[in-house]
């Protein structure tokens, strides 16, 4: 039923990116051939708009004080629109985060009530997992902010890739202070993402395993988040199916709908 | 006059300093209106010493009790891990609250929890700090829940509304209320993030509007039940903060080693997993260093303060004497020259000024705690003049500030007028004795 064509799981921005960029990379461009950054970046862009997903997936959060995980359900249109529903465990059935540009609203069932979330908290935990609202949104946003290039491209630990970094541009108001992604080149499938703050220090990274086989391309479908302080705290996101040019349109990220989905 | 002489120079030792007390008492009526100008500037300065201290204490009153009876306690206990970066899991378990209030007599004890919260309306969102608080506890420690603008201080669960969901109640804080346009009746919605990772959200109705208690409470406070606050935060391992009123403030600093013994026991009987730290047994001072770094300012600008008024006034007392030896240097020489000893003449005119002092002194002291008295039961308000919730440093003022008079305050204002005044004396009496008999008469 759909085309299969790209992978944009929307929900969290490393993910997207990782997926976007393999997306992009895998597309038209042969995988050997050299890499051209400016290809790269407007593939991502061009592949991305219009496009649509559906996914379930679970996320495992461990921290010092608690353990959870979750079941949802997300779909999503372009960068610019998702929406995701918990589907378990039974208490939080049916709380739903909706993103549509760079505003975010939660659905409350317990209260009935949808509630955005104010820029003030966008650096607040996402379902208390170690992304932040931020991360949901500021994905959107990541091409326009950031200066890319590849700055490595041979064999590193035994396997060829690609190393892809990312600098902010002077004016942008953004989070990190540089990302560095490292692509596997046979599938083109990113395998980690380092994230680093202002002052260059490592803050988090983000390893993406368990490649799977979606129409053409190898897509990651585990993903693990670190946090470089706590090393024994983790976001586990682990996909369980996903499916590219499902028919979408802008009303169904609605808030009508944000109610109407649990 | 020859036979004061006389009895002056013949007489025993405490014969003639009670002639010269006499003498000099005699002399200040010699010109009765300058002396009750000086008495009266004097006395007058005194009063000012006495009001201005009875009204500071009166404030530094008011602001411990602000401290201690509307937020704090006197003593509060926390974790480290609390006290540090406010963590929210850093809690002490019930079994120390039911230690405390079965082993240490005295005391009454509020447990109490926070948590960052977003509050919202159908209109608007503000960042709140929740203080989740016992009902039946608190008011027993602060009279936080009778510090009320509107509405009636109730918790707990509210009558569902018309569409059938639950509701809690909550109080709100003054500027948050204004902020937010709420008021009793007003719902709010509640989302923060709970202890299990999960988001805590709830629906709460505004049962009551606070009067201001601290800035940072007005703006963003909320208080609900700790019932509430473990439905919301799913957070029941114990309470963040345990305030304790002391039945007697002089008691404090014993209770708070009292507490600390108690609290290291109860640690070693059972460990607390290591991130949240010990607990820490604080009294109010260490609590509020701005306000008791305020207190011993205020006592330093007294002491300052009084010694300006009371120097001033002794300048006239200084005038006065000067002239009046001045008037009678013939007479002194006289009684030099017939045979009185300077020193003698020193005394009288110490004792003149002695005198005068005392007078003033006794009138003052009388007068300023008339004056203060009155201050005590009526206050001076000035709700006209400051904007509500005005605070320093932090510290929120009653708009009705009342003196309170403190024996001791009216004592030592006495003394150092009866001091100063003696000082200023000594000018007068030196040259007194400096006269040279010869010059004079001649």
């Amino acid at each position: 039923m759909d085309e299969r064509n790209g992978l944009h799981h929307p929900v969290i921005k490393p993910c997207l990116r990782a997926l976007m960029l393999l997306a992009a990379c895998l597309a038209p461009v042969t995988p050997l051939q050299a890499m051209d950054v400016a290809t790269l970046i407007r593939h991502i862009d061009r592949l991305w708009r219009g496009e649509t997903s559906h996914a379930r997936m679970s996320m495992t959060v461990k921290t010092r004080h608690y353990e959870r995980s979750m079941t949802m359900e997300a779909w999503s249109m372009g960068k610019a629109y998702s929406l995701v529903v918990i589907r378990e465990p039974i208490k939080e059935r049916g709380v739903a985060t909706l993103k549509v540009e760079a505003n975010i609203w939660n659905y409350l069932p317990k209260i009935n009530r949808v509630v955005r979330v104010p820029s003030s908290m966008m650096s607040g935990s996402w379902m208390g997992s170690h992304f932040t609202n931020d991360d949901l949104v500021r994905e959107s946003t990541f091409e326009d902010d950031y200066d890319s290039s590849i700055t490595y491209e041979g064999v590193r630990d035994g396997r060829r890739i690609y190393e892809l970094t990312a600098l902010p541009k002077p004016d942008a108001a953004v989070v990190w202070g540089k990302v560095v992604m490292l692509i596997e080149q046979e599938t083109l499938a990113p395998f980690r993402a380092r994230y680093y703050d202002e002052e260059g220090r490592l803050v988090r990274t983000i390893d993406f395993d368990r490649q799977q086989r979606v129409g053409e391309r190898m897509v990651p479908m585990r993903m693990t988040l670190q946090p470089e302080e706590k090393p024994d705290e983790s976001t586990v996101i682990l996909y369980q199916e996903i499916a590219f040019g499902v028919p979408l349109d802008k009303g169904f990220f609605s808030l009508q709908n944000l109610k109407a989905r649990r | 006059m020859s036979k004061a002489l006389e009895a002056i120079t013949a007489g025993s030792a405490p014969g003639r300093i009670t002639l010269l007390l006499y003498i000099g008492w005699r002399n200040i009526w010699r010109n009765p209106v300058r002396s009750l100008l000086t008495i009266s500037a004097l006395a007058g300065g005194l009063v000012m010493v006495i009001l201005y201290a009875a009204l500071l204490e009166g404030m530094n009153r008011q602001m411990v009790r602000h401290a201690t009876e509307l937020g704090s306690g006197h003593i509060q206990i926390h974790r480290q891990g609390y006290i540090d970066d406010q963590d929210l899991y850093a809690t002490l378990p019930w079994r120390y609250l039911r230690r405390i209030e079965s082993e240490v007599s005295g005391v009454h004890v509020a447990p109490r929890l926070y948590a960052a919260a977003l509050a919202s309306t159908r209109e608007a969102s503000y960042g709140v700090l929740i203080r989740a608080i016992d009902p039946q506890r608190e008011p027993l420690v602060t009279t936080m829940l009778r510090h009320i603008r509107s509405g009636t201080p109730e918790l707990g669960m509210a009558a569902p509304g018309s569409d059938g969901l639950p509701r809690e109640r909550v109080i709100v804080g003054a500027q948050l209320a204004r902020n937010m346009g709420i008021a009793p009746g007003s719902e709010l919605i509640v989302v923060t993030q709970a202890a299990d990772g999960s988001i805590g959200n709830a629906l709460y109705r505004v049962s009551a509007v606070l009067k201001p208690l601290e800035p940072g409470f007005d703006r963003m406070g909320v208080l609900i039940s700790i019932d509430s606050y473990q439905r919301l935060m799913a957070l029941e391992s114990g309470f963040q903060e345990l305030a304790v009123k002391v039945n007697d403030p002089s008691r404090v600093d014993l209770l708070r080693q009292q507490l600390s013994a108690l609290c290291d026991r109860v640690l070693d009987e059972m460990p607390l997993e290591q991130d949240g730290g010990r607990p820490v047994v604080r009294t109010w001072r260490e609590l509020n260093p701005s306000v008791s770094d305020l207190l011993e300012l205020s006592g330093t600008f007294l002491l300052i303060v009084g010694a300006i008024v009371v120097g001033l006034a002794s300048l006239g007392m200084l005038n006065t004497m000067l002239m009046a030896v001045h008037e009678r240097t013939h007479e002194f020489g006289i009684l030099l020259s017939i045979g009185m000893k300077p020193r003698w003449l020193l005394l009288m005119v110490f004792f003149e000024s002695l005198l005068l002092a005392l007078v003033a002194a006794l009138s003052g002291s009388l007068l300023g705690s008339l004056a203060a008295g009155y201050f005590e039961r009526h206050g001076i308000d000035f709700s006209r003049t400051l904007p509500e919730g005005y605070d320093w440093a932090g510290i929120v003022f009653e708009p009705v500030i009342s003196a309170t008079l403190r024996p001791m305050d009216v004592l030592y204002a006495s003394l150092l007028m009866v001091a100063v005044t003696l000082l200023a004396a000594l000018i007068p009496s030196w040259r007194a004795v400096r006269l040279k008999p010869a010059e004079i008469m001649r």
